[in-house]
């Protein structure tokens, strides 16, 4: 403890103990110093395609937006009838139904309890009501200037994508904001199109592709992770095609940012894992990893 | 008040140096100090910090050192107060924004903390607690106006989350250009070093201490045909209460003659309350509620075993005094904790309540087979170990070797700011320091420091504070006397 007692340290050895005087100094560093602390315990290792696969979650949603955009400008341009866009809507909603329950053999239907009439009903209620308000849709936007609904839509578009559920846990997300954001973006943009119909089958169709679509996802990649794949690459073909035969300078410009997103951005990631320094010693707040509960249930 | 709070007569609560010892023991040193302890943490307020710097500054009084402590306001509790031996307490109408904590701009206190610095003539400035932004402050203008800085840390931070990252920075900041930071565990040292990028020879480790004469031990208290498993702590969640919440019906279940006494209040009150609700242990579960320190050994010596279940502590001053009554202690093996006593007189479990189980079940056995050794020969050998004049004394240490140090002049203070705090916070702190400076000009030019009055000494070396006072008559001076100049 005393500055004129360090000639004895050679033979006492210090301990990391509180109750006992040693002959050291108070600032004594002793070489066991920090010899507890430990880095990056809890770090993960990455591997290169299995971010890539992960990645796949945000191409998806990039090209829902793609897609959602391109079928929009023709339906503005008058290029493609709403009639057949709702029947193709209709087809494919029925064969995603279908697939939804082949999937898993029906266990996550029976875990939910929902019956195929209540499904049933629901659409139902959903196309009479949308079908109903399609006029006040129309109209519901007619005082407000065009370039403000561009605006709005891509800042409600964006918002989709940041708050979208990609699976992390974070704050930031919210699902159900992002479904919201997605639709109100469906709303304006259905609001421009020619006739009440065209609105009413617009935002029937971002509800196929904003709802319904990332469920019909999650299962897939949670089931059957090489159907995923191609999937993905399938929509993300053809939401390039799409906006190929709009704007080429487009086209060029989203392939790149896919390319960077499933491609860079995981090398990026792995790459980054190397300057990772999360330290832990025994200051750290112990966590209780019991389930509590249990003791009062 | 406070003190009265803590000792119980209006005496303090462990010191009370009679007046020929003083003397006595200033003779054998070379200089003395004028100390400034500075916190948002301090009486009437109640815990850890805040008995540290009472019990502290009195020790360091008796030793013939000038001591004054700085708080802010509680509530109509303003201006200058003595306390017991002279100890004049400064509580400055600062507003508190966050758990007693003051607000800081860096700026508005120093007009009010360079009065009292020059008006005392401090020479040593000594901050505690991280969580309190007046320590803060008052590092940050004492070295504007180059004073010697000390800085004890209490409590441990972890690193992984934002909140942490922010405080830790400030730290960085706060403690970069200070002369000598203390620490009261070697964990807490290593936690300290790491949070603050400091060089480990400036910090010096000082455990807390207890009064061994306010835990002895009393065994006739406590009922032998029953098992008292004690805990006094704050109900909340970094104390552990969700483990008791499983310990509780564990034990209980599988010993009949096992009672708990639980002291203490908060957040997590509700979830021992439905325990004992769900378990109908009413008899054997008893909360007590919030204690006040001097009731806390009446409740401690009723129990056989202690039992801690704090989740972080840098130093836990609780198993000490349980131990100091005489009590087997279990606790979990966190922070500074395996630092604090030896095996013989700890079970240490890891934080589950599988393991805390065990080692409650290990003490229980150890009682009921009567292998514990007696309360009175644990009482004499823990008293030994944590006492405050030894904690004085190191103190003193530190002082002394800080007060030979120079403090860093202005041109080199920018330097270490900006070498080592980080491009953006290094410049942007420079560029507060010089800001302070020239406002620290502004205010000499204002009043200039001959125009200040110099204090009276209540305490140090020509002390005004007499012990000839007859002390039961002046009772109430000696307690708390405002003084206007």
């Amino acid at each position: 403890m005393c500055a004129q007692h360090v000639a004895d340290t050679s033979e006492v050895k210090w301990q990391k103990v509180l109750y006992e005087r040693q002959p050291f100094p108070d600032n004594y560093v002793d070489q066991r110093f920090l010899e507890e602390l430990r880095k990056n315990i809890y770090a993960r290792k990455y591997q290169y395609w299995a971010v890539v696969f992960e990645s796949s979650v945000v191409i998806q949603q990039l090209c829902s937006v793609c897609v959602f955009v391109v079928i929009w400008w023709y339906m503005d341009e008058g290029l493609l009838a709403p009639q057949w866009l709702f029947g193709t809507g209709l087809a494919s909603s029925l064969v995603g139904y279908v697939l939804f329950d082949l999937i898993d053999g029906g266990d996550g239907r029976k875990k939910s309890g929902r019956t195929r009439w209540a499904d049933l009903k629901s659409t139902l209620v959903f196309i009479t009501f949308t079908y109903g308000f399609s006029p006040v849709l129309k109209t519901l936007t007619e005082s407000v200037s065009t370039d403000t609904i561009y605006a709005m839509s891509v800042f409600m578009l964006l918002g989709h994508l940041i708050f979208f559920d990609y699976g992390a846990n974070a704050a930031i997300v919210s699902s159900t904001l992002s479904l919201n954001m997605a639709i109100f973006a469906s709303v304006c943009l259905a609001s421009r199109l020619p006739r009440s119909l065209h609105a009413f089958i617009m935002v029937t169709f971002a509800i196929q592709i904003f709802a319904l679509w990332p469920m019909l996802q999650k299962k897939l990649k949670a089931y059957t992770p090489r159907s995923y794949v191609g999937v993905t690459l399938l929509f993300a073909f053809s939401a390039f095609g799409g906006l190929l035969s709009i704007s080429g300078v487009g086209a060029i410009l989203f392939a790149l940012l896919l390319f960077s997103i499933s491609c860079l951005c995981p090398y990026y990631l792995i790459h980054l894992q190397l300057f990772k320094e999360n330290i832990h010693g025994p200051w750290d707040e112990a966590e209780i990893k019991e389930d509590l509960s249990r003791f009062l249930s | 008040m406070a003190n009265r709070r803590g000792g119980g007569q209006g005496q303090p609560p462990s010191v009370s140096p009679s007046p020929g010892s003083s003397g006595s023991l200033s003779t054998d040193r070379t200089c003395t100090h004028n100390i400034c302890m500075v916190s948002d943490f301090f009486y009437p307020n109640m815990g850890g910090v805040e008995s540290h710097i009472y019990q502290l500054s009195q020790c360091l009084i008796e030793r013939g050192h000038k001591v004054i402590t700085v708080t802010h306001a509680y509530g109509n509790r303003k201006g200058v107060r003595y306390l017991t031996n002279g100890l004049k307490v400064y509580y400055l109408p600062l507003r508190v924004m966050y758990n007693q904590s003051t607000a800081t701009t860096l700026f508005h206190s120093l007009p009010l903390l360079r009065y009292i610095f020059v008006r005392e003539r401090i020479t040593i400035i000594h901050s505690h607690s991280s969580f309190s932004a007046m320590a803060h402050d008052a590092l940050f203008h004492a070295k504007t106006m180059g004073l010697q800085t000390v800085f004890t840390d209490h409590s441990l931070f972890g690193f992984a989350d934002v909140s942490s990252v922010l405080t830790n920075k400030l730290l960085t900041v706060s403690l970069c250009d200070t002369n000598h930071i203390i620490c009261v565990s070697y964990t807490s040292k290593e936690n300290t070093v790491l949070r603050a990028a400091l060089n480990p020879e400036i910090v010096s480790v000082i455990p807390n201490a207890v009064d061994p004469t306010d835990f002895t031990p009393e065994p006739f208290r406590r009922h032998d045909s029953v098992i008292t498993v004690v805990v006094v702590s704050r109900l909340v969640y970094r104390k552990g209460t969700d483990l008791l919440s499983g310990i509780i019906p564990e034990l209980c279940q599988k010993y009949q003659e096992l009672n708990f006494l639980i002291g203490g209040e908060g957040p997590k009150r509700i979830i021992l309350e439905e325990v004992r609700e769900r378990y109908q242990l009413h008899d054997r579960v008893q909360l007590l509620g919030a204690l006040e320190h001097k009731d806390v050994r009446n409740v401690l010596v009723q129990g056989h075993i202690f039992l801690n279940t704090s989740l972080t502590e840098a130093f836990c001053m609780a198993i000490v005094e349980a131990a100091s009554c005489g009590l087997q202690v279990v606790s979990t093996k966190v922070g500074g904790i395996p630092e604090v006593l030896p095996e013989n007189l700890i079970i240490l479990c890891e934080p589950s309540v599988k393991s805390l189980c065990e080692g409650l079940e290990k003490a229980i056995f150890q009682v009921k087979s009567g292998t514990l050794p007696a309360p009175e020969n644990i009482h004499n050998v823990v008293k030994t170990f944590y006492t405050w004049r030894n904690v004085a004394e190191r103190t003193e240490k530190v002082y002394e070797r800080v007060s030979k140090e120079s403090v860093l002049p202005m041109h080199k203070r920018l330097d270490r700011l900006i070498s080592h705090c980080g491009p953006v916070t290094g410049y942007i702190f420079a560029l507060l320091a010089v800001l302070s400076y020239l406002f620290l000009i502004f205010l000499q030019w204002m009043t200039p420091d001959s125009v200040i009055d110099v204090a009276i000494d209540a305490t140090g070396p020509r002390r005004a504070w007499t012990h000839q006072w007859p002390r039961d008559k002046k009772r109430d001076e000696n307690d708390k006397v405002s003084k206007s100049r």
